[in-house]
């Protein structure tokens, strides 16, 4: 759909996502719900089963603490709470059957800017019932082995490309050096690399050009706006780098504050590198294909 | 053919109507996730777990050897009615001002035959070349947070059409009570690229 100017939408961190799907038995990219810094309260009105995984948070069911990347059991009038986010951004809830969203455009997706998919096309807010898609037989006892768990961090390091405009970066090969930091102005849309700038000799009046999550751009102010999964699909900034496919879900997790490195990949290590990652989680998310 | 990174490819089409023939070409491959066309370029994701490179690469240049000859290509007519300025076009008089012209020169300017270069920026937001160039101003030196579906706005040489509503920087001359966009339709968005679009002012203004 980006053809027709639809981002891509969908979890930030979609390995996150799945990890929670699998714990509650449902295909890893059933709706779920995504938290950002604040974490969530939810009621239940039926028993479930329910796993929360992504951002570092603290989790209490009915006030007693519950760790995360485990599959709970939860019975009518239970209350799960999940804290804020201490390390990382996002925090993925997922219930057994999946939570029931508006179908649109073959996803269901909340896309924000434009008001649809998901929960009538909005965040949530207190007071919200949701409705979830099938009731759980059972709930398995079952914990994320410690070889999947993502770690969240402060200091992050993410795989890249070069780009079509990377050449028009005189100092091109110091955006691998760079230590940069998480931009305030970060968002499900970009997040701003600080620290470092950089100077094209592209012309400032490019013509619009596709663009994709990952893409690293280079507006004039110099400053990196590395593009996120509610991107535009066109811009007119030069295209210096981008993020290799292994290492996008992270993006999700990239706290403003943060630093953040690049390292250098070629089209073929990069390629490589991605196939031995699904290697190594496929045995704990069959479908790993369609997450990373 | 350059790399825009590890799953991409990027091409050079000859002009907006050429890149619309890459991209449908490039269509007719699965393994392509994306093709995405630009004003002058494609750019192709394709599934690097299952294509290498040089897979992919001489995939695109076998598909895009078969493009469509633009002269077999039917062009689709759609009628546009736009209730220029008021409440509708927020900016028309200042664009007038700025242009020096009154507002019913500039409706006259811009009612016309157009054709839909394409989609993009955010969903089913159409860009529309071929806009006269006594007609180009700028962008708004602050973009605005929210415009309403089928806002119509200009910059430089095209105009814009909002499917949706939206944020944006172009400057908003009017508005379309047509419906482009049905999230229950097959083809959710009115236009596509290629379109050939003749906007008229509307009778109801």
């Amino acid at each position: 759909m980006r053809h027709l100017g639809v981002p891509s939408s969908g979890a930030a961190d979609p390995l996150s996502l799945a990890l929670a799907n699998r714990l509650v038995g449902n295909a890893s990219l059933q709706p779920a719900l995504e938290t950002t810094l604040t974490g969530a309260t939810l009621r239940f009105s039926l028993s479930a089963c329910v796993a929360v995984t992504g951002a570092v948070a603290r989790c209490e069911l009915n006030g007693r603490r519950v760790e995360q990347h485990v599959a709970l059991h939860v019975e009518t009038g239970d209350q799960l709470s999940v804290g804020s986010a201490e390390l990382g951004v996002r925090s993925y809830i997922a219930v057994s059957g999946g939570f029931e969203a508006d179908d649109i455009l073959g996803s269901r997706s909340t896309y924000l800017t434009a008001g649809f998919g998901g929960f009538h096309g909005r965040a949530l807010r207190d007071g919200d019932r949701l409705t979830i898609g099938a009731l759980a037989t059972e709930c398995h006892e079952i914990e994320t082995p410690s070889k999947y768990r993502v770690p969240m961090m402060a200091n992050w390091s993410l795989r890249a490309t070069l780009s079509v405009e990377s050449d028009t970066v005189a100092e091109i090969a110091q955006l691998f050096d760079a230590r940069f930091t998480i931009g305030r102005r970060s968002d499900r849309m970009g997040i701003r690399l600080e620290g470092a700038t950089f100077r094209t000799t592209a012309s400032a009046e490019m013509h619009s050009v596709p663009v994709f999550p990952g893409t690293l751009q280079c507006p004039q102010d110099g400053s990196p706006y590395l593009l996120c999964v509610d991107s535009g699909t066109t811009g007119g900034y030069p295209r210096i780098a981008k993020i290799a496919r292994m290492d996008m879900h992270l993006l999700g997790q990239l706290r403003p504050g943060n630093r953040l490195s690049l390292i250098k990949r070629d089209v073929q290590q990069a390629a490589k590198e991605l196939r031995q990652k699904q290697d190594y989680f496929r045995p704990w998310i069959g479908d790993i294909d369609d997450v990373i | 053919m350059q790399s825009a990174g590890d799953d991409l490819i990027s091409l050079q089409a000859q002009d907006a109507g050429d890149a619309q023939l890459l991209a449908a070409a490039l269509r007719h491959d699965n393994r392509f996730i994306d093709v995405v066309a630009g004003v002058e370029t494609v750019v192709v994701r394709y599934d690097i777990a299952t294509l290498s490179r040089a897979q992919a690469e001489s995939r695109v240049l076998e598909l895009i050897e078969h493009r469509a000859d633009p002269s077999t290509v039917r062009q689709r007519t759609l009628e546009v009615p736009i209730n220029y300025g008021g409440e509708d076009g927020p900016d028309l008089k200042d664009v007038c001002e700025h242009l020096g012209i009154t507002e019913a020169e500039f409706i006259a300017l811009h009612t016309g035959r157009y054709t839909v270069e394409m989609l993009g920026f955010i969903p089913g937001f159409a860009y529309i070349g071929g806009l006269d160039a006594r007609l180009a101003v700028g962008r708004l030196p602050e973009p605005r947070q929210s415009l309403p579906a089928g806002s119509v706005g200009i910059a430089g040489k095209r105009t814009g059409l909002y499917a949706l509503r939206g944020p944006g920087g172009w400057p908003v001359i009017g508005r379309t009570r047509l419906q482009l966009f049905d999230a229950d339709d097959e083809n959710p968005f009115l236009l596509s690229p290629g379109d050939c679009v003749v906007f008229v002012e509307a009778s109801d203004t």
